[in-house]
């Protein structure tokens, strides 16, 4: 199921949620002021290697979703778009 | 939340340190002078199943728990006094192990794990250059694509257990173009053409773990070999730098805690200006703050153990234990010294090794300073 079929209120929170953390935590501090939804943070350089740490904390203990190993890559993190989709995943 | 070992683990604890007591400590003074790896204490170590202990049964292994893992090594620190011995054991757990565990292809674990879990293999990681140590991602080792095989070329320092090791994790690029996603994992094993030991490397402490530069020359590597998926080495290698800065030392909080017992039981026999050094505060408080350091150190690797053995993650508490821990141990070993006075000095009271095997902890595996960069930046700094 593509991310745009979830429902908008479900859709806009989490979104929303996974855009505040990376824009305040992740990209303001590197001087990055803005990125869009599709954007491969990695290549932009918003997340690096202890951002992905970061991230993971964050889909953790504040989304509430175990993110293994495997999953710790740059395809699967790639944008805010590719984030949302693991968390709705992993939380059906 | 509960801060006791469980009965069974507490039992195991004590057979460890019986163990180790009895059967690791032969000879260390010669052997740390002439800087030579004890084989046969690893054999002994792999039959009492040390090794095995974080690798599933089904690989041959004793499926430990994170926890138990680390409460062995703990006593491993306590009852053996080869720490360069006990650093190449954890090498082989943490940086070896682990990664195969959590990347390897089921081929891949069957051929390797029980090799490893059995001790008949020793197994080492290979991630620092000449030129790239705490930025190990810039590294310049290259792995390119011909058919069926990648082709490494590249040079490696600081590699531990090389001279006894069979299976090397080697990280190259194979696209720099992309950065830190290129970086890739293989399983090299010993022999392989183009697998060349370089330059043996000697130091200031660990001496009885072997190190060595590796050198990548035209490497042949079959791709059934790779670790993991092409690109990937960024995970693997955090991986196990999370797993190994949470239990490398453990067995550092056992080696605070025989310093301790030798200081408080030498401050209760010396005797200066007619009483036992220890009623004087300054050597006691040097002993209590010794003792808050090995406390605080257990809380903080029992921690990100557990958050481990819950299956998630703990970069951050990983990274504040090991600094913790190393930083804490150095002070320990500067203080026994201290206490023992110019006896604390000689070597014969083989303090001074402690200290040198010590002062590496803030280095390996993420210096220091790194495992600040690292806390600070869950601060967002
Ligand atoms: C006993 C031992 C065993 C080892 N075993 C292995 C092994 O098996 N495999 C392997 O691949 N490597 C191994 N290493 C290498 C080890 O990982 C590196 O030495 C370590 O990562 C530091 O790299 P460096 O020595 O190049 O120092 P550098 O990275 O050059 O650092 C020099 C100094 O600059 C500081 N510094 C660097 N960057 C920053 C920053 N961003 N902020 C603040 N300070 C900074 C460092 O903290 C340090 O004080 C081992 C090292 C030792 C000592």
């Amino acid at each position: 199921m593509s991310v745009t079929n979830q429902t908008p209120a479900t859709q806009s929170t989490l979104k929303e949620q996974i855009r505040e953390f990376i824009q305040v935590q992740l990209a303001e501090p590197k001087g990055i002021a803005s990125f869009t939804d599709d954007e491969s943070l990695m290549e932009t350089g918003v997340i690096d290697s202890l951002g992905i740490f970061r991230l993971v904390s964050f889909l953790e203990e504040d989304l509430k979703v175990r993110v293994s190993d495997e999953e710790i890559n740059a395809e699967t993190l790639k944008s805010v778009n590719a984030i949302e989709e693991l968390v709705i995943r992993k939380k059906k | 939340m509960d801060f006791s070992w469980s009965e069974e683990q507490a039992a195991f604890r004590k057979e460890v340190i019986r163990f180790a007591k009895q059967e690791l400590n032969d000879d260390l003074t010669r052997r740390d002078e002439e800087e030579e790896f004890p084989r046969e204490f690893w054999n002994k170590c792999a039959q009492f199943g040390i090794q095995g202990l974080p690798v599933p049964q089904e690989y041959g292994g004793g499926g430990a728990d994170t926890l138990t893992t680390a409460c062995a090594l703990e006593a491993l620190g306590y009852g053996c006094k080869d720490n360069g011995f006990l650093f190449s054991l954890n090498a082989h757990m943490w940086t070896s192990e682990l990664p195969l565990m959590a990347f390897g292809t089921e081929e891949q674990k069957r051929r390797y794990l029980p090799k490893l879990a059995s001790g008949e293999w020793i197994g080492l990681h290979c991630m620092t250059e000449p030129m790239s140590g705490s930025d190990a991602y810039s590294l310049k080792a290259r792995a390119e694509r011909k058919g069926n095989c990648y082709v490494i070329n590249g040079s490696k320092t600081f590699i531990t257990n090389t001279t006894h090791g069979d299976l090397f994790i080697v990280f190259a690029n194979v696209d720099p173009s992309k950065g830190a996603n290129g970086v890739t994992g293989f399983l090299v094993e010993k022999g392989a053409p183009g697998l060349v030991l370089g330059k043996k490397l000697h130091k200031m402490g660990l001496r009885t773990s072997p190190m060595s530069e590796v050198a990548l020359v035209d490497c042949e590597v079959p791709a059934e070999n790779v670790l993991g998926k092409e690109g990937s080495g960024q995970a693997i290698f955090t991986h196990s730098m999370e797993w190994e800065r949470t239990c490398i030392l453990a067995s550092h909080l056992g080696m605070m805690q025989r310093l301790i017992e030798t200081c408080v039981k030498y401050a209760r026999e010396r005797q200066q200006f007619g009483q036992p050094i220890g009623k004087y505060s300054a050597i006691a408080n040097m002993v209590a703050d010794m003792e808050v350091r090995l406390e605080t150190g257990r809380l903080l690797l029992y921690k990100a153990a557990w958050l481990k053995s819950q299956g998630r993650h703990a970069l951050k508490e990983a990274a504040m234990a090991k600094l913790f821990i190393s930083e804490a141990t150095v002070q320990t070993c500067l203080d026994a010294i201290q206490i023992h006075g110019g006896y604390g000095y000689m070597r014969e009271y083989e303090m001074e090794r402690d200290l040198r095997d010590s002062v590496s902890g803030k280095i390996y595996s993420g210096t220091s300073e790194i495992q600040r960069v690292i806390i600070a930046g869950f601060q967002g700094l």
